[in-house]
């Protein structure tokens, strides 16, 4: 790990050829004004704060109350009890070791194996492209209809799942969706259905980014297949491998409209996810202010979880990676 | 690809789940309609769509208003009534099951006071007003009513060599035993909805402590009383059994494998449920239901306990009015419970006719029907369903713990706790 402070500004490779530069075409149509800056930056500016900013920040503000949601706006000031209950709350808890279930699922079978299909489809062979978008397409389908889908699929009665064991001989009498035990490895297989496609493309894309003189000259100086993985394919797929991993445990923490279709999170919370017990808590039994806790509580995790990873594994990567600037010397 | 852009979508897709639980504030109030009478109604199929429709439109021809008539499926109702109750905007009339959730609209003062205001109240059956008096004012005019009971297969029963049926709960309990060893499930059950389980403690914990201590108890926000943990054990009793369907910790009521699904294919001895059973049992199994098979029962008395067996859980539908709702309206609801208005909603929209004389209305009522509506007119006391009756957080809490105590997954005494708790923070 060689952190050494690297010394670069920001932006070294920009700005020298813009300021000395000769008096180029772009240069004579003058800088934008801020008047057009912030013409261009308005009306994103401002959904931005509207609908982004502002919710977070009533969210906070509600999670103070107790309130219904009726009535006019909360006045039964609590302090922090609604967040000494959260973390007291079984379901809750529940719900933190469950995300922690899937991640670590996902980092350990979903996204090598995503990985492994990528490699795979990477090879010259007939039929490639069909591979590809057939396994692509789970990706396409909205996350309820995907629900919808596998709950017909995993029906008690007359279920494709059953049937399709029956046919093979297999009289099992599983409850796909009704045993408390398997339900979330279920739920983890249907993501690993929907999901595995997306950062199959992802990969590939990573995988077509590396150029192909570097695995010659690395055949020509005696690389085996295994050596050229491990020094030039992994290293050189960093980046995306590290971006797949962030949104793979963001979107675990952000569950919701599959398992909620599936499962509505039973059978007694088996495959409960925050986003349910934030839906349950505050648009089935009104209270809106505990919700709006947890859903901050949601947030800080996000958001306190993306600033880590940015600051210190995507760090690299997001200060121009390996194509950017010739200055960002540190690279295997 | 700009890197900086996932940072922006993390914030962004972390700002979304924050949003989820706050659009409810931001949007709403979209009654925003130029006509006289906003009118939300949940019988978004046909054929009773178009009979309120029509019903609106005979109206309005009358009284020179106009209408604005929607028609909202039952959950996506639920949640556009909660945005417009944030925001204060309620239509003019809508759909209520009274209860707890129009309690907390009435006092959130966004429902008017009915009492007094309907010249054709003595039309309706006193019972079916229950649910939609809140501190002896009328908030509500019901338009459908009934009971829950068991609705049992007589075929399937007469297999399993059950003559009557089941008066006590030790009888109902040999009766889920003898079907189970003539090999049917005794009873189908949504689990996956959790509101279909709650009925069996709500019963039990009616005929065990009586109406009178479920009441104090609600009042008091106190249900530490020993006949409600005596009702969770004997629930648990009941699921120690096994007498649900395969996989009903996962069912859902409705669905083509659910509840009342197995009923209709005739796979399940009984289910206990509400007035509606036939036509979804009917509906969900696509099959024409289970016709003179078809029995019901009332919830069978505990020996020893307070209640009686002509006490019912039960409630239905009717509209409430919006605070701000023109004068005539109460005109119209009353144009709706005409005698011959109920009985298009009773054909059209199998309503149970809540008139307070039902054979005006319904002069040749089918076998089920007839169970309905002489348990309502028979019925000593009624109770609203608990998840109706109660606030939202508490009704939401029974249920959860109701499913707990079946899936054998918390005590009784948890569940106690948990709705203690859950009074405790409503206060």
């Amino acid at each position: 790990m060689s952190t050494a402070p690297t010394t670069s500004p920001a932006r070294p490779v920009v700005r020298p050829a813009d300021r000395d530069g000769k008096p180029s075409r772009r240069r004579s149509a003058g800088r934008p004004g801020t008047g057009t800056i912030a013409a261009f930056l308005a009306p994103g500016l401002v959904l931005f704060l509207l609908f982004v900013l502002a919710p977070i920040l009533f969210a906070a503000y509600v999670g103070f109350f107790r309130w219904n949601g009726l009535g006019g706006p909360p006045t039964d000031f609590i302090g922090f009890e609604n967040f000494a209950n959260l973390v007291q709350d079984k379901v809750f808890l529940g719900d933190l070791w469950r995300v922690g279930l899937l991640i670590a699922g996902s980092l350990v079978i979903q996204l090598p194996l995503a990985f492994g299909l990528a490699m795979l489809l990477h090879q010259r062979f007939p039929g490639r492209t069909v591979f590809r978008l057939l396994f692509f397409v789970p990706y396409v389908l909205a996350e309820a209809v995907t629900g919808v889908l596998f709950r017909l699929i995993f029906s008690e009665r007359r279920g494709f799942a059953d049937s399709l064991l029956a046919a093979v001989g297999i009289e099992a009498n599983v409850g796909w969706l009704s045993d408390r035990s398997i339900v979330l490895i279920v739920v983890f297989g249907i993501l690993t259905w929907k999901f595995f496609g997306f950062y199959m493309i992802l990969y590939l894309a990573g995988r077509q980014n590396i150029p192909d003189e570097l695995y010659e000259a690395a055949a020509i100086d005696g690389a085996g297949s295994g050596q050229m993985f491990r020094r030039i394919t992994l290293p050189l797929m960093g980046p995306t491998l590290r971006i797949t991993v962030f949104l793979s445990i963001i979107g675990a923490v952000q569950l919701f409209d599959l398992v909620f279709v599936l499962t509505g999170g039973g059978p007694f919370h088996a495959s409960e996810t925050m986003a349910i017990t934030m839906y349950e808590q505050g648009f089935q039994r009104n209270q809106i202010g505990y919700a709006s806790a947890l859903s901050i509580a949601m947030f800080a995790i996000s958001f306190v979880f993306a600033m880590f990873y940015q600051r210190f594994v995507l760090k690299r990567d997001l200060q121009g990676g390996l194509t950017g600037g010739g200055s960002n010397g540190g690279d295997r | 690809m700009s890197k900086p852009l996932h940072r922006l979508r993390s914030l962004a897709a972390a700002g979304a789940a924050v949003a989820m639980a706050t659009t409810a504030a931001a949007c709403g109030g979209d009654s925003g309609s130029n006509a006289d009478i906003v009118w939300w109604h949940i019988q978004n199929q046909d054929p009773m769509m178009s009979t309120w429709s029509d019903m609106a439109d005979e109206w309005a021809e009358e009284s020179e208003l106009t209408f604005d008539v929607q028609a909202i499926e039952n959950e996506a109702f639920k949640e556009r009534m909660g945005t417009a109750t944030q925001s204060g905007e309620t239509p003019d009339i809508f759909q209520t099951w009274g209860g707890g959730v129009l309690t907390q609209q009435v006092e959130a003062g966004l429902v008017k006071d009915l009492t007094g205001e309907l010249d054709c109240i003595d039309k309706i059956n006193p019972a079916s007003l229950d649910p939609y008096t809140i501190d002896g004012k009328l908030y509500g005019m019901p338009f459908d009513g009934g009971v829950v009971g068991f609705w049992y297969n007589k075929d399937l029963f007469a297999e399993a060599g059950i003559e009557q049926p089941p008066t006590t709960w030790t009888e109902f309990l040999d009766a889920v035993q003898a079907l189970k060893d003539s090999g049917v499930a005794p009873i189908a059950l949504a689990g996956g909805d959790k509101w279909p389980g709650h009925y069996y403690w709500t019963y039990l914990a009616m005929r065990i402590a009586g109406l009178d201590a479920m009441a104090s108890a609600a009042e008091a926000g106190d249900f530490s009383d020993a006949a409600f943990v005596q009702a969770g054990d004997m629930l648990i009793e009941l699921a120690e059994m096994e007498p649900f369907q395969e996989g009903f910790e996962s069912a859902g009521y409705g669905e083509a494998d659910g509840q009342a699904a197995h009923m209709g294919e005739g796979l399940t001895g009984m289910e206990l449920m509400g007035q509606w059973a036939p036509t979804v049992q009917s509906d969900a199994s696509g099959t024409e239901g289970l016709g003179d098979a078809l029995g019901f029962f009332p919830f069978p008395e505990v020996e020893g306990g307070a209640g009686t067996i002509t006490e019912y859980l039960g409630g239905g539908n009717g509209f409430a009015v919006g605070v701000n709702a023109p004068e005539e309206v109460t005109d119209f609801l009353c144009y709706l419970a005409e005698e011959e208005n109920q009985a298009r909603g009773v054909a059209d929209g199998g309503f149970t006719t809540v008139a307070a004389d039902p054979e005006a209305v319904v002069p040749e009522m089918d076998a089920n029907t007839e169970a309905i509506v002489e348990a309502l007119a028979s019925a000593t006391a009624t109770q609203l369903y608990l998840d109706q009756a109660y606030p939202p957080a508490i009704g939401g809490v029974i249920n959860e713990a109701t499913e707990g105590v079946i899936l054998g997954q918390i005590s009784s005494e948890d569940m106690i706790e948990m709705i203690n708790d859950a009074w405790a923070a409503e206060q």
